[in-house]
């Protein structure tokens, strides 16, 4: 049989675009309405997705409270016990969270995964993450900001911990390391999967680095073919230092879809959202992706000043003003592009077009499966597994079933020993 | 508010008191929840197993993290309380507050935090303190996060999110407040990013007090367990108690004492001992520790059960939904 893609439902409060949850058909109350969630889990697992994917972040989503007061962002459910009460509710699906490595200790979250992974018979997932938020930063007391490779060290040790623990090999003397120290095994059985699957987004060198030594699965966020394949080859080709296969990690892009019945249907659909970005959210996040902050001062239809180059964010900020020259796109409308897709890779159209996209850049070898972004839930969820999914099983891409019952199972991962 | 004639019970649930078979454990385990809820009780505490979270059969190994165990209780369940056990060492102050605003969401208001002011001797050695906590530096920390945790909790008026599509206003900004604790141990500015709870707050159960931790409790607490002992000595704990509660300005009833019993006795006996506790007024009710095997949950229910409620000292239903209301604590979301 030859190798079919992955994917994941990535659920996130009222829908992955900025202005989801004003739209009429979106659940507005999804962050406090646990009977929601679960039937996004149910929809997901009868499209026979890998897994269920949930972002985290320990604080709220935007330094200014009016800018966050037009999201639907600062509130939402906790996601390991989201994903707790979601595992006894579903049997097949995939449960995977993310969590800092920033502001919890590895025994804990070793335990905490570790449980999920027995409430849900081998179905759960770790995605590890550093922090690098202020507005988290102050949750935890910190005065300020690790440096970069600080973080990154402190990621590895804790990810070493962690495996450690859930392989039961960590050693009688328990570890004493750097930055954690531990003393006992885990009080909990052994995983029915061997270990919780490991999953990482890191997109540094350091962050690459880190996902070939230890990571099962990798999300990454890739406009195009060409940055898709080269983030590919690159993390593959890292895999052999680490005496570790290319197959060993399985590669999934977020891809945030807008799909309808015909190609008009879908633009107008997309066109429905855009315009329900309020402009100062807009400028907001085009502000922080061009770190500038007096934005709001020119004429929101005019074109983009001049600015002065800003430090660490240069090739980003080269790749917007590009684009607004290029398309001569006015503030507003920069602002509304930006927001909408947050940098991820959008596809607006058919089935068969969305379809086409995503088997090009799994068959062209620039990923295993894509961690699929509805706009806005339930609606662009129920879409996608209607009318994206079947395209997919006709082509012979995507699983009509499920084979096993455990997320290694499904992603065609090694049991560990 | 309840009027203090009928008791609260809650009951202790651990790996041995499930039936053993072939059955996966969350089903056995859901499964005694649900005969709970069925006897009506007011709440099931879950035990944490980590190494050395507590002592004796209470923490024989569950194959479960409490709080993530709550979570999947919550969904096979409708009307009784669950109260998880979590260490103040294994958790972050803000992620342990999210953690359990979280499930009294998910709960529909049925959640409460199993807090100890108690050091547990192993614990810290996991967390990278291998030296652990001085007692009095465990006391100030534990109260001090304790705060935190409660703050945060209440970082959300209750009509703060309004949901206003055409306005584009999804929440008042004005009705959300940071918390800018700067203490000793921590420091916090929040606010939290998960809703208010269905119940106002999460219930807060305290165990493993000594003297020294009475005010903390007396101001914190919605519930304390203690241990059991000799009546004239419960009796004077519960006054002393009590007394302190009214010392911090709230009501008496705002803090409901439970015992913890084992029940080894014969089922009259059971009921008589029980009886005679609560008319005795040492406490507002027990938390009960059931003999590690299956068949004692039901015998407490057919038999112990049906005693108490023939002499009124047990309800016949729940009155609300919430956690709170079953305890007949203030902001019980459905009164």
């Amino acid at each position: 049989m030859t190798a079919q893609m992955k994917l994941g439902a990535f659920l996130w409060a009222t829908g992955h675009h900025i202005a989801a949850w004003r739209h009429p058909k979106a659940h507005v109350t999804a962050g406090i309405d646990i009977d929601h969630y679960i039937q996004l889990a149910r929809t997901a697992e009868a499209a026979k997705f890998d897994m269920i994917f949930c972002e985290d972040a320990a604080g709220l989503r935007e330094a200014d409270i009016g800018i966050a007061s037009q999201t639907s962002r600062s509130i939402g459910f906790e996601p390991i016990s989201l994903l707790s009460a979601l595992a006894v509710q579903t049997s097949r699906i995939g449960l995977v969270s993310t969590a800092s490595t920033s502001y919890n200790e590895p025994y804990g979250l070793a335990r905490t995964f570790l449980s999920l992974d027995q409430l849900s018979g081998g179905r759960a997932g770790w995605n590890l993450v550093t922090s690098a938020s202020p507005i988290e930063a102050a949750n935890f007391g910190a005065t300020g900001l690790k440096p970069h490779a600080d973080r990154y060290e402190r990621a590895r040790e804790f990810a070493e911990v962690v495996t450690g623990l859930w392989h039961g090999k960590l050693g009688a003397s328990g570890h004493d390391g750097q930055s954690f120290s531990v003393r006992d095994p885990l009080d909990l059985p052994r995983s029915p999967q061997g270990a919780p699957v490991m999953v990482q987004a890191g997109a540094s060198d350091v962050g690459r680095d880190l996902a070939a030594r230890t990571a099962d699965v990798v999300f990454t966020a890739a406009q195009t073919f060409e940055e898709a394949k080269a983030f590919y080859d690159d993390l593959k080709g890292r895999m052999a230092a680490y005496g570790r296969g290319p197959d060993d990690i399985k590669i999934m892009p977020g891809v945030a879809p807008v799909v309808a019945e015909t190609e008009a249907e879908a633009r107008e659909k997309h066109e429905e959202l855009q315009e329900l970005i309020p402009d100062d959210v807009g400028l907001a996040l085009l502000s922080s992706y061009l770190s500038i902050s007096d934005l709001w001062r020119y004429p929101i239809d005019g074109p983009l000043p001049d600015l002065p180059e800003s430090e660490g964010m240069k090739s980003r900020q080269a790749l917007v003003i590009e684009q607004s020259r290029r398309d001569g796109l006015s503030i507003r409308q920069l602002a509304r592009h930006f927001a909408g897709a947050r940098g991820h890779w959008r596809i607006v159209g058919t089935p068969a077009q969305v379809a086409d996209e995503l088997q090009a850049r799994f068959e062209g070898g620039a990923a295993d499966g894509f961690n699929v972004m509805p706009s806005y839930f339930p609606g662009e969820l129920d879409a996608f597994a209607a009318l994206v999914v079947p395209e997919l099983q006709r082509r012979g891409l995507f699983r009509r079933d499920y084979e096993g019952r455990t997320l290694r199972d499904h992603l065609d991962l090694k049991r560990p020993a | 508010m309840d009027n203090g004639a009928t008791m609260h019970l809650a009951v202790s649930l651990f790996s041995g008191i499930a039936d053993r078979g072939v059955e996966p454990e969350f089903s056995r385990l859901a499964s005694f929840v649900q005969r709970a809820e069925a006897a009506k009780l007011d709440m099931v505490l879950l035990a944490d197993s980590a190494p050395a979270a507590g002592g004796g059969a209470v923490n024989s190994p569950m194959a479960f993290e409490a709080t993530t165990l709550l979570a999947a209780l919550a969904t096979v369940t409708s009307r009784i309380g669950l109260v998880a056990a979590a260490s103040t060492v294994a958790h972050q102050p803000y992620n342990l507050t999210r953690r359990f605003a979280s499930l009294d969401i998910i709960s529909h208001g049925r959640a409460g935090w199993h807090a100890t002011m108690a050091q547990a001797p192993r614990e810290a050695a996991n967390f990278s303190r291998p030296d652990g906590f001085s007692s009095d530096d465990f006391r100030r920390r534990t109260e001090e996060y304790i705060g935190i945790v409660q703050g945060l909790w209440r970082g959300w008026d209750a009509d703060a999110l309004l949901f206003d599509k055409a306005g584009g206003r999804f929440h008042d900004p004005d009705k959300m407040h940071l918390l800018d604790h700067q203490g000793e141990f921590f420091s916090v500015r929040g606010p939290l990013n998960v809703a208010r709870s269905p119940q106002d707050t999460p219930v807060l159960a305290l165990s493993g007090l000594s003297e020294p931790d009475f005010n903390i409790a007396a101001r914190t607490a919605d519930v304390i367990l203690l241990d059991d002992g000799p009546a004239e000595d419960t009796k004077a704990r519960f006054d002393d108690l009590k007394r302190r509660v009214v010392a911090c300005g709230r009501e008496p009833d705002a803090v409901k004492v439970l015992t913890n019993v084992s029940l080894e006795d014969g089922p009259t006996l059971a009921a008589d001992r029980l009886d005679q506790r609560f008319r005795s007024k040492s406490c507002d009710g027990f938390n009960l520790l059931l003999p590690a095997r299956p068949s004692a949950l039901d015998d407490f229910m057919g038999l112990v059960l049906p005693e108490l409620r023939r002499r009124g000292l047990f309800r016949e239903g729940y009155r609300g939904t919430t956690l709170r209301s079953h305890l007949g604590l203030a902001g019980g979301g459905d009164q």
